[in-house]
């Protein structure tokens, strides 16, 4: 379904749904607990009828009673965020998602100073920077919680904190993309130094965009620096958010990349002349942690919505809006399996000092 | 004898109320510019690592060329926006409330509509026509020139400047033509009667009369030029520089450095400084009254065979500031995906159904109307208080209110935001995620405007008039209210105006202040527009513009003319 025609139907239907949607969930609520209380008097151990488990159903009438959940998210456009929380809100009717998408830096920025004014409002942090996550945990900011059902996760993206403060919420992918009109894309990343590529090249900046710092730490610790002094001779035009490629190249203002696989893939699905190539030397691999706050207004919801990011619903409304699903059991937009995605992905303790190193070296050679 | 003995004291009262009245505006004004700036002082002097008290931030900004280029790059800019910006304005109120010139009411119209397109918006319809590659314009020259590349290049300095100045000169324009209004044409006939032509009665009377109205409009695109984020980002940024307010969003990036960014921040407060003593000296070299106890006629200026050209170069900054980027943004808000161009199989209303029933963009258009009002409210008053006690010297360091007054529109929105978190988002007035923060924020961005505005007009109202009153025994408020006040109407709605159509485009401030209970307008297009999605944000554009233009319009009806229209004498 074409993004377009994705948006009419949440605009046209969404207040039916999700009436609709209270109805029937609000039967299946009402069997469900009517079912457990029986089977538990009756002492039989068997699961709820409604799909609920005990658990998630208990968690539900906790975070029902709490209402709302504020969500502050850098994960994906926001048309995707609108579309889980139409998902969260269809699944779990009586709670009401309240969110912000903003760039990584702005609501780790905001963060911050929440908490230093000692502002108690955000109960779900999902920026795309897994260094805020190193940061804000050593400031003792999360509250450790196993989401109900992490398990779904690829073995790989499990447990990416030993003490379970934050969690892979969301999978992203830098790759090279292109102007569909051009019959041989670049098919590595060094194909980009090739002379035929001058003045045909867009970039964002690693100081506005954390996949761009993420992409050019990868390249600088795969090829050296050169690699950056070498692709200014071709003078690529430097945006800031790495979604400024995508607009360039649909545009033809440029012809090829180092650009998102999900906001490319969402406006080639529009009509646009825009595909993206798999680059033979790795795609970037972006992990992007969800984190509880301690201090979050509302615990029980915080817990059921950070939950609900390892559902089938989760995972299906990620892959509507063109971004990786988390559950290999949900088919991605690309047609590409998670692994069979041929990846490289920087330490994260490389990050937290490559980055800011980075955007120095970065205004030294292009000069912005 | 004794009555009236009892009505003197009671008007001698009336100083008392007066004092108060000016004390209360003192304390908001405290409240909404300095506390906040003191805040940012209080960062800039400490470490980012570890909160020590030092002066190194100061050192770093300002010994490292990184740090130093966009400060030069930030002062060329404003520069160049103010004189673009003065000429155009000065030039449109002139051929609008002096001359014969045929089409004034539609120019002066498209001029108010340029007012209300925030700079942003226009810098994105500038690229969808003036990007090197794929600008509509570019393209059409290279189609019929042949040449391999278009002549235009919006991602450079001089297309930075020129947009931002098409989206300053109506400030200058509101600013000139107001004063021209007041201005009575005798002294323009007897130069044509002494043998001078209209250029010189232009350069040498006219002009000169109006010059605080010139000034205060060069200080406000300058300010304005210098403050602004979301054009140099999108313009700049790939032109490859840096200007102030992109470098003070980088400091804020991960890891943030928010008390460098404090640090650099200040000396802009140092230029407003300088900026506004060159004003006092400037205005203290003659005087500008011009509304006298007697009544003056304003007779247009017959252009003869000049009218029609006249009136073409009166259209040109109209043409470039509303008529081509609106023209770019319908297009694109009507296309299924702009990339393809506004050609039929590509062509929808989707976008507008999609903004109608989309919860979140309502709510942000309500937002938008209900904060910019009380913002323009709160901010036209204070400046009415303000500017009053400044001209008229009612209270001892009225100067010095006049200066926090004017202080605000230096201080970037970013730096300003983060002076107001600081500050409200504590214990003992916490005004964060209530409506409040945004509206005071607004209120105290744009106080300014609304400042300049009414200090200008008093200028030019006679004291004499004002001595009546207080000769016939009316303490400083009742004068106020009975004489200056009348003499002032259509300058305070005026004023309410300029302050309220910034608020409904204002972004950097907002972007920072909003939670998801208080989204408004353009934060919701900057989240659009961050993630590229054109089409919504043409169409949230073009809507947004409708919506105040109907609601000024209407203001208009309630209210009576403006300067912006035509205005209508007995």
């Amino acid at each position: 379904m074409s993004e377009l025609a994705h948006r009419r139907d949440e605009a046209d239907g969404s207040e039916k749904i999700t009436r609709r949607g209270l109805l029937r969930k609000g039967a299946e609520i009402g069997l469900g607990a009517l079912a457990g209380t029986l089977a538990y008097s009756s002492g039989a151990l068997t699961a709820p009828a409604g799909g609920i488990a005990l658990d998630e159903a208990a968690l539900y009438a906790e975070a029902k009673k709490e209402g709302k959940v504020v969500w502050w998210t850098a994960h994906y456009q926001l048309s995707a965020a609108e579309t889980v929380r139409d998902a969260f809100v269809a699944k779990y009717p009586g709670i009401e998602v309240q969110f912000i998408r903003q760039t990584a830096q702005v609501v780790y920025q905001r963060l911050t100073q929440n908490l230093k004014a000692g502002v108690r409002e955000v109960d779900v942090f999902a920026s795309t920077d897994e260094a805020h996550y190193v940061t804000l945990k050593r400031q003792d900011v999360f509250a450790a919680y196993t989401p109900l059902g992490v398990e779904n996760l690829p073995p790989t993206f499990r447990r990416i904190d030993p003490d379970n403060t934050y969690h892979v919420g969301a999978l992203g992918f830098v790759v090279l993309n292109y102007n569909s009109k051009v019959t041989t894309p670049p098919q590595r990343w060094t194909d980009l130094l090739e002379g035929k590529w001058r003045g045909h090249i867009t970039l964002g900046h690693p100081g506005f965009s954390g996949y761009v710092g993420n992409w050019v730490v990868a390249m600088w610790d795969k090829y050296g620096w050169d690699f950056f002094v070498n692709l200014n001779k071709n003078n690529p035009k430097i945006g800031r958010s790495i979604n400024d490629t995508v607009t360039d190249i649909i545009s033809g203002e440029r012809v090829v990349g180092a650009g998102p696989e999900n906001f490319s893939l969402e406006s080639k699905a529009k009509g646009n002349f825009i595909d993206i190539q798999w680059p033979a030397d790795d795609a970037i691999l972006i992990v992007s942690p969800v984190a509880i706050l301690k201090d979050a207004p509302h615990p029980n919801a915080a817990r059921l919505f950070e939950s609900f990011f390892y559902t089938t619903e989760y995972s299906t409304a990620l892959t509507k809006t063109f971004n990786y699903p988390l559950r290999t059991d949900v088919p991605s937009a690309s047609g590409l399996a998670i692994d069979r995605v041929k990846w490289y992905r920087n330490k994260v303790e490389r990050l937290d000092t490559g980055i800011p190193d980075a955007i120095k070296k970065w205004r030294e050679t292009f000069g912005v | 004898m004794a009555t009236i003995a009892a009505r003197l004291e009671r008007r001698r009262g009336g100083w008392d109320f007066s004092h108060t009245a000016f004390l209360a505006a003192a304390a908001v004004l405290g409240l909404m510019v300095t506390v906040p700036l003191l805040w940012i002082l209080v960062a800039s002097m400490h470490a980012d690592h570890d909160n020590r008290l030092t002066l190194a931030n100061f050192v770093e900004v300002f010994s490292q060329s990184i740090y130093l280029h966009p400060i030069w790059n930030s002062l060329v800019l404003a520069t160049l926006v103010a004189l673009v910006a003065c000429a155009i304005g000065t030039l449109l109120a002139l051929a609008i409330s002096r001359t014969d010139m045929p089409g004034r009411s539609l120019i002066r119209a498209l001029v108010f509509a340029a007012f209300v397109t925030p700079s942003f918006l226009g810098a994105t319809a500038w690229i969808f026509l003036a990007a090197p590659n794929s600008g509509w314009l570019n393209r059409g020259w290279v189609a019929l020139a042949g040449t391999a590349h278009g002549p235009f290049n919006i991602y450079s300095l001089g297309g930075a400047i020129f947009v931002i100045a098409l989206y300053s000169y109506p400030y200058v324009f509101a600013f000139v033509s107001s004063a021209l209004e007041l201005v009575p044409s005798e002294m323009e006939s007897t130069a044509a009667l002494l043998g001078a032509n209209w250029f010189h009665t232009a350069t040498r009377i006219t002009l000169p009369l109006v010059r605080p109205a010139i000034i205060a409009g060069a200080l406000v695109s300058f300010l304005e030029a210098l403050a602004e984020f979301g054009t140099p980002a999108f313009l700049l940024i790939p032109a490859r520089q840096q200007v102030i307010t992109t470098q003070l969003y980088l400091f804020f990036q991960f890891p943030t450095h928010p008390n460098l960014a404090a640090a650099y921040a200040i000396p802009l407060l140092l230029v407003t400084a300088s900026l506004f003593y060159v004003q006092q000296l400037l205005l203290r070299r003659g005087r500008f009254t011009t509304v006298g106890g007697k009544g003056g006629i304003r007779r247009p200026f017959r252009l003869g065979r000049w009218r029609w050209p006249v009136a073409v170069l009166c259209g040109i900054p109209p043409l470039l500031s509303l008529i081509l980027p609106y023209g770019a943004l319908l297009g694109t808000s009507l296309s299924r995906a702009w990339g393809r161009g506004p050609v039929p199989p590509n062509l929808t209303v989707d976008w507008y159904r999609w903004a109608f029933a989309n919860l979140g963009a309502r709510h942000a258009i309500q937002h938008s109307l209900i904060y910019g009002a009380a913002a323009a409210a709160i901010a036209t008053a204070l400046a009415l208080f303000v500017a009053y006690a400044v001209s008229r010297r009612l209270v001892p360091g009225a100067q010095l209110l006049g200066f926090v007054a004017t202080a605000p529109f230096v201080i970037p929105g970013i730096v300003l935001a983060i002076g107001f978190f600081a500050a409200y988002a504590r214990p003992p007035l916490v005004l964060y995620g209530t409506a409040w923060m945004l509206i005071v924020a607004f209120a105290t961005r744009f106080l300014p405007i609304a400042y300049a505005g009414i200090q200008a007009a008093l200028r030019t109202i006679d004291l004499e008039l004002e001595h009546a009153a207080r000769t016939l025994g009316a303490a400083p408020l009742r004068t106020f209210a009975s004489i200056t006040l009348p003499l002032l109407r259509r300058t305070v709605l005026v004023n309410w105006l300029l302050v309220f159509i910034p608020s409904l485009r204002e972004l950097s401030c907002a972007v920072f202040l909003f939670t998801p209970a208080t989204a408004v307008m353009s934060t919701l297009i900057f989240d659009l527009s961050d993630a590229g999605n054109f089409e919504p944000v043409s169409t949230l554009g073009i809507l947004m513009m409708v919506l105040t233009l109907g609601l000024v319009a209407i203001a208009y009806r309630i209210f009576g003319g403006s300067p912006l229209v035509p205005h209508q004498r007995a």
